[in-house]
């Protein structure tokens, strides 16, 4: 058994909810993200659009954070999943460095202000500390939710069908862009979708084998590649829209053309 | 971080993974530490290894404090400064074996384990070294001076690793592709030695400075600063040829945020001074100390300047192929 995730790029819609759940399910700290979300544009022949990658821990069958680990704090679960052990980790932040897809955070007191700096923790905060207590000079990342997968199965559930014992991201997606299965079950959803629609992973040529696949998008830029403008979201419309004029003042210190503010 | 753009407004949630960008962990705030370990990893084991092959031809006051400089490096700043980095320092004992048998794949364990291995083995060589010049061994001499050489051979060995090992752990991270090359321990175990040579003539020359000694040493630091010269233009030019990030880094390196620290700092002042003045002493007889030093001073400065640029040029390839 390897679990793993295959998301479909056409029908994310960059909404940000698997990166929402994630906090939400782990008590992330602020400066901390598990699942990200990378948007960028594409400019082809004067045709802009935006594409978008959501990226998290790609739970490597060969992962060289397990390697480079010096306390075996970082290692691999019968099930594939690459878990991180907080009690033995030693803040080296090798790991860190040796990932090459750069899903590992260091859980760092400098950096974490707290949500609201100078005021009371928030309830979200001080449950996040009994519940899910995140060690300051440890390294985090994604971890599937592996705590939902282990509870879900103990009661029998079948990861990425029932959702209790299905990662929160993938609970979450709207679109339905994120499915969870069995990588070594060939007739588990996520097997049938690599296979059927032509699944790839990140970065091959470093031979990690990564747990997450991507599909619908072809790299290498042929323009059926985008995501359908019809699968965008209106807040996403927006975002490729324009600001207004206070907020274009406060960026840009300057007075803006009719074309760059809101009508 | 939110990156707000008029007309083409969108969210970058993690725009390092969309272009190449810098490693920080090991260079950028708290990272300095590291960089200082293993400079110091460098001088010592360069330092140590000087003191201990000239204790062949005969162990004297040079080559004693030699080999005690190099091991007082790796004990008294290396070890603490990787120690501080730590998130989680208290737990350091976690890395050593038996506690975990992550050795067998992991270069910074293995670091771990050259590193105390050398310190053991190293204190115990100076101890016997320290009995057989400073002490009167008396009918244990023999035996004292075959212990001091097996286990001064055991620590010579395990401080050329422990000078090896961080290249080889850097070496190892695919994502940092000039990094990502064989070629690295070499760079600074070379490197390492040529400013092990520079750091033992100024033990020399405190220890009451024998000219021969000199004049070998010299000879050594001449052939092991051509030889890097060489190994760092080969590297870049590797560089060059191996990917688009690492010609990236390597850019950055020679003509871009580094330049001054690759040219100013290791470049004229760790190679070129050096060399000019190893060969200009070679003409003058007398009156050679205040160059010796100036010498010294620069090889020092090219030692900090090495690492700091090497680690200070990792960058990542971008994790999404179509837009690296």
């Amino acid at each position: 058994m390897r679990w793993g995730m295959v998301i479909n790029l056409a029908k994310c819609m960059r909404c940000h909810a698997c990166v929402a759940a994630c906090r939400i399910e782990h008590f992330l700290p602020l400066h901390i993200t598990w699942v990200k979300l990378i948007a960028y544009e594409v400019d082809e022949q004067g045709a802009v659009d935006v594409s978008t990658y959501p990226v998290r821990c790609n739970q490597c069958a060969d992962a060289p954070c397990v390697h480079a680990c010096p306390t075996e704090a970082s290692h691999q679960r019968e099930d594939g999943i690459v878990v991180i052990d907080h009690d033995k980790c030693i803040g080296c932040r090798y790991c860190v460095i040796a990932c090459p897809y750069q899903n590992r955070t260091f859980v760092s007191k400098d950096k974490d202000p707290g949500y609201f700096p100078g005021y009371e923790k928030t309830r979200f905060e001080k449950m996040g500390e009994k519940l899910y207590p995140h060690q300051r000079g440890t390294t985090e990342k994604c971890n599937f939710c592996a705590e939902r997968i282990d509870d879900g199965t103990s009661r029998g559930l079948q990861p990425g069908i029932d959702r209790d014992a299905t990662p929160a991201c993938v609970n979450t997606c709207q679109a339905r862009a994120l499915t969870f299965g069995d990588l070594e079950d060939p007739e588990s959803n996520v097997s049938r979708l690599i296979r059927d629609r032509k699944g790839f992973q990140l970065r091959t040529e470093y031979a990690t084998d990564p747990s997450v696949w991507y599909i619908d998008y072809r790299l290498g830029g042929a323009p059926s590649n985008k995501a359908p403008r019809e699968a965008q979201t209106g807040s996403h419309i927006q975002h490729l829209s324009t600001v207004d004029r206070d907020a274009f003042r406060r960026i840009y210190g300057r007075e803006p053309e009719e074309a760059e503010v809101k009508s | 971080m939110t990156k707000v753009q008029t007309r083409r407004q969108w969210i970058t949630t993690h725009e390092w993974m969309v272009k190449p960008m810098r490693q920080t962990e090991w260079i950028a705030g708290k990272g300095l530490m590291v960089w200082l370990a293993e400079v110091f990893s460098a001088l010592g084991m360069g330092t140590y290894l000087v003191g201990l092959i000239g204790g062949i031809w005969g162990i004297n006051a040079w080559t004693f404090w030699a080999t005690v400089a190099g091991w007082l490096m790796i004990m008294l700043f290396k070890f603490p400064l990787h120690l501080f980095y730590l998130g989680k320092p208290l737990r350091f004992w976690r890395a050593f074996p038996p506690f975990s048998k992550a050795w067998k794949t992991s270069w910074m364990a293995r670091g771990v384990v050259f590193t105390t291995i050398f310190v053991g083995f190293g204190f115990l060589q100076i101890v016997f070294w320290a009995i057989l010049y400073y002490g009167s061994p008396g009918s244990a001499a023999t035996a004292l001076t075959a212990l001091s050489w097996i286990t001064g051979i055991i620590a010579g060995v395990f401080m050329v690793l422990t000078g090896a090992y961080c290249g080889f752990a850097m070496s190892y991270c695919k994502g940092l592709q000039f990094w990502n090359t064989g070629l690295l321990p070499f760079v600074f175990v070379f490197m390492g030695l040529a400013d092990g040579l520079a750091l033992s003539m100024g033990v020399n020359l405190i220890t009451g400075g024998e000219e021969s000694v000199i004049t070998t040493l010299e000879w050594a630091s001449r052939i092991f600063l051509i030889a890097n010269a060489l190994l760092i233009a080969g590297y870049l030019a590797w560089a060059y040829h191996k990917h688009s990030t690492a010609e990236l880094a390597a850019q950055d390196l020679i003509k871009g945020s580094q330049k001054w620290v690759f040219w100013g700092l290791l470049v004229i002042l760790g190679i070129i001074t050096p060399l000019v003045i190893s060969f200009a002493t070679m003409a003058m007889s007398s009156n050679t100390e205040g160059l010796l030093i100036v010498a010294i001073i620069c090889h020092t400065i090219g030692a900090f300047a090495l690492k700091y640029s090497v680690l200070k040029v990792g960058i990542y390839r971008s994790v999404l192929p179509k837009v690296a």
